[in-house]
């Protein structure tokens, strides 16, 4: 029963935290593209709320802040707005079908987040803690899995748009997500390759180690190679950045979802915001030590170790998610040959060299 | 059987059955697909996780994606009124028959004996992690392991030269359209 109700818990845990960073990637998006491309931002909503009411009035000047930051815009406002919207359904397109696409775009990403671990383990009232949904040695693999069903929500929606902009945008996306899978996958086998294991926890666990007694052994000093492309992959899976080409508003409208409106659109953006969070997550439990400090040894089993951890870990994440929105608020958009050439000319022979190159290397030493 | 077991092969039995009943290619495409995910999920109830994966990255995550591409731009419209003609229904019937009568007794005779109940814990000690996968392929399957993956890759070149073989002709820079035609 007791295991149920920590299972559940984590379940709840997990779910919440793939939420809020998506969440705050929107935010961030909003904000900081408004800070790139010098304008204000979203700075209305809230920023002048008056109350008389005395349970009201101590929240006011946060509440107030809120506004002014544009949080209360791009969480409440928006979220409502989508909420009331006209709920589209294009002439001839299965009803079904152009609910299911949206959830379907959305679910696999959350999925994901169940195999990898948010914390070191640690005991809390005498009862042992692993944090993670799904404890399955084949995790990265399953990472990989939920991508490729992510492209089957892109696919319907952009053929239940029954128009050629969106056949055409899921066509680029299907294309695009398929493409940069494979250099994905290599790096996957190289830094299985390096770590010995296909757990992220102990992959994680094993960047804990120092190099030659000085070095940490994060991920990015043994693979920096593959650090590159799995950034650069990550952005193209996540169909944003340099890569939008599957949504390229100069050319197809909006993409595969031109014929969505209201909650289903948020939803098509939940996804990619948690997506560049999954991927934010990958980049530091992969490359970036996870919840290690350099030099620092936490005490393995306590909890608060384990607090600091996560801490540690989101840090990281918020980084990585901050990283990925600059680059793409900062360069344009490729053309779809050159990203073509970029994933198959030079992504795949580049993870494929590197993952040859690691073997000898793993071999010799 | 756990209860999810049970609805997991409910759902995989009429999604099957599904497959063959829609009259729109499309949404038989995509109860395949549910299919796949289905027994994706029971490989995983029965601890096999590495088999459940790549049947979701194989078969769900690749394959299907380029069927329902290509029956997404034929834009094939649904079968209206039009039975399976008797030779048709005849074909199915025996062809049927002959894959049970030739696939069942070998599965079946491995596991006499055994109660539903014997038959999963069976499979699930038999370990399907990737280190069991793995130890299995390349110590006792390694030359069929090795012959398979030659055998991939001709068909990998086979469809490169295909694909190619027309390219001279159909270039876009040969094209009319750079040559302001």
């Amino acid at each position: 029963m007791i295991e149920l109700f920590i299972l559940l818990v984590k379940v709840f845990l997990v779910m919440n935290i793939a939420l809020v960073l998506g969440s705050l990637c929107t935010w961030i998006e909003r904000k900081g593209s408004a800070l790139i491309q010098d304008r204000v931002g979203a700075n209305r909503a809230g920023a002048f709320i008056e109350s008389d009411k005395w349970f009201v009035k101590p929240a006011l000047p946060f509440v107030r802040m809120m506004g002014w930051l544009g949080v209360i815009n791009t969480l409440l406002c928006d979220s409502v707005k989508g909420l009331w919207k006209e709920d589209f359904v294009p002439e001839g397109a299965s009803k079904f079908l152009h609910a299911a696409a949206p959830i379907i775009a959305v679910l696999p990403i959350m999925l994901a987040f169940a195999v990898l671990p948010l914390a070191p383990d640690f005991t809390l009232f005498g009862y042992y803690i692993h944090p993670r949904v799904a404890p399955i040695d084949a995790g990265l693999l399953f990472v990989l899995a939920m991508g490729s069903v992510a492209v089957y929500g892109v696919a319907i929606a952009g053929w239940t748009g029954n128009n050629k902009f969106s056949l055409l945008g899921s066509l680029r996306a299907a294309a695009q997500m398929i493409s940069y899978e494979l250099p994905m996958g290599l790096v996957f086998v190289a830094l299985i390759v390096v770590y010995g294991s296909l757990d992220v926890y102990t992959i994680v666990e094993r960047q804990g180690d120092l190099l030659w007694g000085f070095i940490p052994k994060w991920g990015v000093v043994m693979q920096p190679v593959s650090f590159v492309v799995l950034l650069l992959a990550g952005m193209a899976e996540t169909k944003r950045g340099p890569f939008d080409l599957p949504e390229a508003e100069s050319e197809l409208a909006a993409g595969y979802f031109t014929e969505y409106s209201g909650m289903k659109f948020l939803l098509f953006w939940l996804g990619e915001f948690c997506e560049i969070a999954l991927f934010a997550l990958l980049l530091a439990l992969l490359f970036f030590g996870g919840w290690h400090i350099p030099w620092v040894k936490l005490p393995e089993g306590v909890w608060w170790a384990a607090l600091v951890g996560h801490v540690v870990l989101m840090t990281k994440v918020v980084f990585f998610c901050l990283l990925q929105i600059v680059i793409r608020w900062t360069l344009p958009r490729f053309r779809y040959d050159q990203l073509m050439n970029l994933g198959w000319k030079m992504l795949l022979p580049v993870s494929l060299v590197n993952l040859a190159v690691t073997a000898i290397i793993k071999v010799l030493v | 059987m756990s209860f999810i077991e049970f609805i997991l092969g409910v759902a995989a039995l009429v999604s099957g059955i599904a497959v063959i009943s829609f009259r729109n290619p499309l949404y038989s495409a995509f109860a395949l697909v549910a299919n796949l995910l289905t027994i994706a999920g029971l490989y995983a109830l029965l601890n096999a996780h590495f088999l459940a994966v790549t049947q979701v990255v194989v078969y769900a995550g690749a394959i299907m994606v380029l069927v329902l591409f290509v029956l997404m731009l034929l834009n094939l419209k649904t079968e209206q009124g039009k039975q399976p003609g008797l030779a048709q229904l005849a074909t199915a019937v025996v062809g049927g028959i002959v894959l049970i009568v030739t696939a069942l007794p070998p599965v079946l005779s491995r596991f006499q004996g055994l109660s539903s109940h014997q038959l999963a814990d069976n499979v699930r000690a038999s370990e399907g992690t990737v280190q069991a996968i793995g130890q299995e392929l390349y110590s006792h399957y390694t030359v069929q392991f090795e012959l398979s993956s030659l055998v991939l890759l001709i068909g990998i070149v086979g469809a490169v030269m295909l694909a190619k073989r027309k390219q001279p002709q159909l270039g876009p820079r040969q094209g009319g359209l750079l040559k302001g035609e």
